[in-house]
């Protein structure tokens, strides 16, 4: 291995990449269009409308006032539950992102909380650690939610400045409807992540061995002292920090416009070393398969799109039919995918490891494979 | 088999097949040091195929290859960095400029302080330094690539054929960094079929058909030994020339501009012809001498042209 060499192809490559405007579109600018169009749509959709359901389980005066006043404050469009059907239920069944819940006893511990006598407040009654706590039923991974229960707490803290007393007289408790508090925007962006760093290796292996070697490109360099293992490595360290580059634009358009909340840590970059060898090695096979140019980039787009489409790239696997998500479980994206997002959505350690040591595996088998099939002479 | 360190290359008894197809049968020859040797023959007949192993880059079906006294089988890491090639159909990065391919080469062959402006201006580049080779036209991407073949300063340079495809000035452009290669002393291993390339630049040319060499020597040798005649064209507007030098005991033709061509052994018997025909009154008369070329020695040894078209009726 030469580092000279190395950094010689490394030079080349990057020239052409920053002289090349249409791949340094598709490699920097399309995920990053992908991620504005998309997280635009589903943004827009989320605040449409800031409807509200309300369960009144107390029924009285107090608490009517109580909904009432959200009613006036937050500009909320309430739909009231009756008290006997089962708020969680209703919300899974209506589409309901929030439900707001208010426990019976409300205007009892109101009553005992401003020690009301004959409908007049007497301090000298009142029991200041009298409380009540509502209850948000919600889908975390509708993005107008949070919205919606800031205002609700907005609406809360001015009926508690009312109260006098240390303890706050509404207190709140949460309840998911969904295990995952996330937004669509963040599920979306370790998705398209993990698609263009795929799509960019394999574009990239796809190139170095069909386009070159059809230019008889790779005839002259067979010809000076750089070798196959030099080569391949400068390659994949091309393919690597064109990966790193796409990545960090993706992550500073969707934290400036979308303020996501993922986490970027050392997972990232493990799954993208991974993945670039994962796919530059598909790649080196497939060029092995269709030797010619125009039919390797076919080839390659034979493999990317229906990945790109299966594999939970732009949209939760629970929305596909079961034979569907059987078949993405076979997929190696699926796996990238799942992992990027148990790292920087969940910050799940031990389900990253699982899903590092499958894509493991896979890259290691391919890279191997792909090392192998790749011709550097004019052969036997 | 004995190394000569006179001799640059060594073959002996080189096949190579392709399954069924023996595309090289059989063959052996020398290259001496500082000569420049042309394969000269058609599309197809093992040229690119010898020079590829010669090169290091396919391996021989049977026979040995010694290049600067090493087994091109076995010493690939030590001969590359002493050879220099221009593959058939040369082709580079298209976004990376004449100058930079060039600095890239280079690093690939770890010289640090070589010449690069002495390069650019050997292949008469200057002023395409800053162009993309995406933008050159196929002679300058040809004496590009012949720039390249040299950033290691080799002592054998491979040209396989270097001018295939271009238009005849462009084609004359690279003969001439050829010939300024041919006068820094290179050993140049040229494949070629034009053989004007070949008798314009070689030392000795072998003539190459079907995968066996046919002929070997250098371009006068080949042509005083396969083609020693003369071809008299004669143009008249009267009389019956045709006839007279018929008489004469001469097979004259006509070719396809109405010309007469005969061959004639002899620069005597020219005079006797043009006597002839003076008694015979013939007026207006205009001729032309020419000494056969290796298109008409290739012709007679192969029964087949170089390339399509590239043999006028020249009488038998």
């Amino acid at each position: 291995m030469s580092r000279r060499v190395i950094g010689a192809n490394l030079v080349v490559s990057l020239k052409t990449f920053s002289r090349e405007k249409s791949v340094m579109f598709f490699t920097v600018a399309f995920p990053i269009i992908l991620v504005l169009v998309f997280g635009t749509i589903f943004l827009n959709q989320d605040n449409v409308s800031f409807d509200l359901s309300v369960q009144d389980l107390d029924q009285t005066n107090s608490s009517a006032r109580l909904v009432k006043t959200l009613e006036l404050n937050g500009k909320f469009k309430i739909t009231t539950i009756g008290p006997a059907i089962d708020a969680r239920r209703y919300a899974q069944d209506k589409k309901v992102n929030l439900v707001l819940v208010i426990p019976s006893g409300y205007e009892k511990a109101f009553v005992r909380r401003l020690g009301l006598v004959g409908g007049v407040p007497n301090a000298a009654f009142g029991d200041p650690n009298a409380s009540v706590t509502v209850t948000y039923i919600y889908d975390g991974g509708a993005s107008s939610t949070s919205t919606k229960i800031q205002i609700l707490r907005s609406g809360f803290a001015v009926v508690n400045q009312g109260m006098s007393g240390r303890p706050p007289f509404i207190r709140e408790a949460e309840t998911s409807m969904l295990t995952a508090k996330y937004r669509f925007i963040e599920f979306f962006v370790p998705g398209i992540i993990a698609m263009s760093v795929m799509t960019s290796s394999l574009s990239g292996a796809v190139n170095m061995n069909a386009e070159l070697r059809q230019k008889g490109v790779i005839r002259k360099l067979s010809t000076t002292p750089i070798t196959r293992t030099d080569w391949i490595l400068s390659n994949i360290l091309y393919q690597f920090i064109l990966a790193v580059l796409c990545t960090m634009a993706i992550l500073v358009v969707s934290y400036a416009v979308f303020s996501v909340r993922l986490q970027v840590n050392a997972w990232l970059l493990v799954f993208i070393v991974l993945e670039v060898f994962a796919f530059g090695g598909i790649g080196m096979i497939l060029t092995r398969v269709a030797s010619e140019a125009e039919s390797a980039t076919a080839a390659a787009n034979f493999i990317m799109f229906p990945m790109m489409f299966l594999s939970g790239s732009f949209f939760p696997l629970e929305m596909m039919p079961g034979f569907l998500q059987t078949i993405a479980r076979i997929l190696p994206l699926y796996y990238v995918n799942e992992g990027l997002r148990a790292s920087m959505i969940f910050v799940d350690h031990t389900a990253a490891l699982r899903y590092s040591a499958i894509i493991g595996v896979f890259a290691i088998v391919v890279f191997v494979l792909g090392i192998n099939t790749t011709r550097w002479d004019e052969g036997k | 088999m004995t190394t000569d360190p006179e001799h640059a290359i060594d073959v002996e008894n080189l096949t190579k097949r392709y399954g069924d197809l023996l595309a090289v049968n059989d063959i052996s020859f020398h290259v001496r040091t500082g000569e420049v040797f042309a394969f000269l023959g058609p599309n197809g007949a093992g040229k690119t195929t010898t020079v590829e192993i010669i090169e290091t880059i396919r391996t021989p079906t049977s026979g040995k290859v010694c290049l600067l006294g090493m087994d091109v089988t076995t010493r690939k890491r030590d001969i590359v960095p002493r050879i220099g090639v221009l593959p058939q159909g040369f082709s580079s990065f298209d976004r990376i400029t004449v100058r930079e391919t060039i600095q890239y080469y280079a690093r690939l062959f770890s010289r640090r302080n070589i010449d690069v402006d002495g390069l650019i201006e050997l292949a008469n580049l200057k002023d395409k330094s800053q162009e993309q080779f995406k933008n050159l036209s196929g002679g300058l991407k040809q004496r590009l690539g012949i720039a390249i073949a040299l950033v290691n300063d080799p002592e054998v340079v491979f040209l396989d054929e270097p001018t295939t495809g271009l238009d005849p000035r462009a084609r004359r452009e690279v003969w001439d960094v050829l010939l300024s290669l041919k006068k820094n002393g290179k050993t140049v291993f040229l494949t070629t079929h034009y053989m004007e390339e070949a008798e314009l630049l070689a030392d000795t040319v072998a003539i190459i058909s079907k995968g066996k060499i046919v002929a070997m020597g250098s371009p006068d040798e080949l042509i005083e030994r396969n083609a020693n005649y003369l071809v008299l064209t004669v143009k008249t507007s009267d009389g019956t020339p045709l006839d007279i030098i018929r008489r004469l005991g001469f097979e004259p033709v006509h070719d396809k501009h109405k010309n007469i061509k005969v061959r004639v052994e002899h620069p005597d018997d020219i005079q006797r012809i043009l006597n002839a025909l003076k008694d015979a009154g013939a007026s207006s008369l205009s001729l032309d001498v020419r000494k056969p070329n290796l298109e008409a020695v290739f012709l007679k040894l192969t029964g087949e042209a170089l390339r399509e078209g590239s043999v006028e009726g020249v009488p038998e």
